[in-house]
């Protein structure tokens, strides 16, 4: 169970709305917490479906936060995009409590879209998920050939890592000169 | 999808997900991504002990990682197709080999495949194209894996077994018939060949025996069965570590002769495990062990158990046959134990590296 709302910043949230619960209620009441990407939207999620993130897990853990003050504190997680963000969270809700099947095959089959939820993922230390996306992303280049493994994997061919490591040389020689022009110019 | 973007943790967890003949294909795009891998995926590598070149259901010959219950095929080869263009060129350790994918040439479904590269091999340049693919295993795999040409049941000396793939030692097994009776010919092809793992011969008659110093008694292991005449010459010359022999022939002395030799230290100094299986033979069993000098352990203790892996597994035979026996020999120069199991139709022979005093500690 998650909510989402478009918020202005991350100190001033926007007030989420709050998905209906799939499950039956539980006993005790469950404690929530806010978390918001790039694009601010705010996402509300129960403290269960955070566990997934070992991150996220080990912010919460003894933090004690009121429903207020939760709210009034969103976990900013600036290097994730909103749409991305969403998929985490609704991964992380989908399987709050519940043993995590061998595969996943609602994972996003665009790779650029693969390719931010790995990044994300693996940030917000979410094994499962990481397990299967890296899965998802082996299963790409099954059955394909060298030149088109490259293609889909954009994998720079022997030519451009030479270029680039020339240039990564020339780059340093460069630094190194003019820190050693500076420190020379420091020291008159 | 900038794969060298991905931190160290996630690239390893994908190249985890990939089976090792994708891994190799993938190593074949770039010296970097090959580094890449062979440092991500180093234990994994390293864990190949054997890999096994021998051909397949369709007689093509395959490179396999034995494993159960099914063998990984890592590589294919096959003579070009010439009606159709190869699905991609590579350049392997600076030869250009055409390639093809398994998967295309037979319309199977990509996700579900047990995925492999099939190497076109050209008659006439088939020693130097498997010298290319072979450098680059040896490359990609790593210093331990060891490398077996396995041949089975082939009928002449024009079968083609390489000679200068290094670190490849050849497992042969042939029923014998025509040419092979030629005990010469048979000789020429032993010491043609690599480095003999295993060699397996059936039904054989000769009226010469091999030549004592034949590459034959060199194998790390042999196979023998119905080799009429063949058993003395074994007994006195052969040099590996296991001997597995079933004969229709046999002296006793010839049996006694052996553990003599063998006890004192002048042959079969690599000898790990020798199982002959008799025919019936009529003899006292306490004059034999005595003439051997047999030593006991007591007969309420129980004995160690003497089993090892099979230099070779020829068909997944797992170890040895347990050798439980009360009855060993010591070895004169370094004090080495054998436990020795003499029955009414086998002998069985099992060396320990252990000295008498060690092997002792073992009994219950």
């Amino acid at each position: 169970m998650s909510s989402t709302e478009q918020g202005t910043s991350s100190a001033a949230p926007a007030e989420p709305t709050t998905a209906p619960e799939s499950a039956a209620a539980p006993e005790v009441p469950e404690s929530f917490y806010y978390v918001h990407g790039k694009d601010k939207v705010v996402h509300k999620v129960s403290a269960g479906a955070l566990q997934h993130s070992a991150l996220i897990h080990g912010m919460i853990s003894n933090l004690g936060y009121t429903e207020e003050q939760a709210k009034a504190n969103p976990f900013p997680f600036e290097n994730i995009d909103g749409d991305i963000l969403q998929m985490v969270v609704d991964w992380c809700n989908q399987h709050k409590g519940k043993p995590t099947p061998p595969e996943d095959t609602n994972l996003p089959k665009q790779k650029e879209k693969l390719f931010d939820l790995v990044l994300a993922v693996n940030y917000l230390e979410i094994k499962e998920l990481l397990t299967y996306c890296c899965k998802q992303v082996a299963m790409m280049v099954k059955g394909k050939s060298p030149e088109e493994i490259r293609e889909i994997w954009m994998i720079p061919t022997d030519a451009e890592d030479e270029a680039a490591e020339k240039e990564a040389k020339k780059r340093a020689g460069k630094e190194a000169a003019g820190e050693t022009a500076a420190a020379a110019g420091d020291a008159k | 999808m900038i794969i060298s973007k991905y931190p160290c943790l996630v690239r390893d967890e994908i190249f985890q997900n990939m089976e090792i003949s994708e891994l190799l294909m993938l190593s074949f795009v770039s010296r970097n991504m090959k580094r890449l891998i062979k440092s991500s995926q180093k234990k994994r590598l390293e864990n190949i002990r054997v890999i096994k070149y021998a051909t397949d259901g369709m007689d093509n010959l395959c490179a396999f990682i034995p494993r159960k219950p099914y063998e990984d095929i890592i590589m294919r080869f096959e003579k070009p197709d010439e009606t159709r263009e190869p699905d991609f060129q590579l350049n392997v350790s600076g030869k250009t080999i055409d390639f093809r994918l398994c998967t295309r040439e037979r319309n199977l479904p990509e996700n579900d495949f047990h995925f492999y590269p099939v190497a076109s091999v050209h008659r006439s340049d088939r020693e130097s194209t498997l010298e290319s693919i072979h450098k680059y295993f040896l490359d990609f795999f790593g210093n331990s894996t060891k490398y077996y040409w396995k041949k089975e049941f082939y009928k002449d000396l024009q079968c083609y077994v390489p000679t200068r793939l290094p670190n490849v030692s050849l497992c042969i097994g042939t029923y014998l018939h025509t040419p092979f009776t030629n005990i010469e010919n048979l000789e020429n092809f032993f010491s043609s060949s690599p480095i003999l793992q295993l060699v397996q011969l059936t039904i054989f008659s000769s009226k010469r025996p091999f030549n004592p110093e034949s590459k034959f008694y060199q194998a790390e292991s042999i196979k023998i069965k119905y080799c009429d005449n063949m058993l003395p010459d074994v007994l006195n010359h052969f040099q590996g570590k296991q001997a597995f022999i079933t004969c229709n022939e046999c002296e006793i002395l010839d049996l006694i002769m052996f553990v003599k030799r063998w006890k004192s230290g002048e042959a079969f100094r690599n000898l790990e495990y020798l199982k002959i299986e008799l025919p019936p033979l009529d003899f006292n069993l306490v004059l034999v062990q005595n003439i051997i000098g047999v030593k006991y352990i007591e007969a309420k203790k129980q004995p160690p158990k003497h089993t090892l892996p099979r230099v070779f597994d020829w068909h997944d035979l797992g170890n040895t046959d347990p050798i439980t026996s009360h009855s060993y020999v010591v070895r004169e120069s370094d004090n080495r134990v054998a436990s020795i199991l003499i029955e009414e139709r086998a002998l069985s022979f099992g060396a320990w590296d252990k000295t008498e005093e060690e092997f002792l500690k073992m009994v219950d």
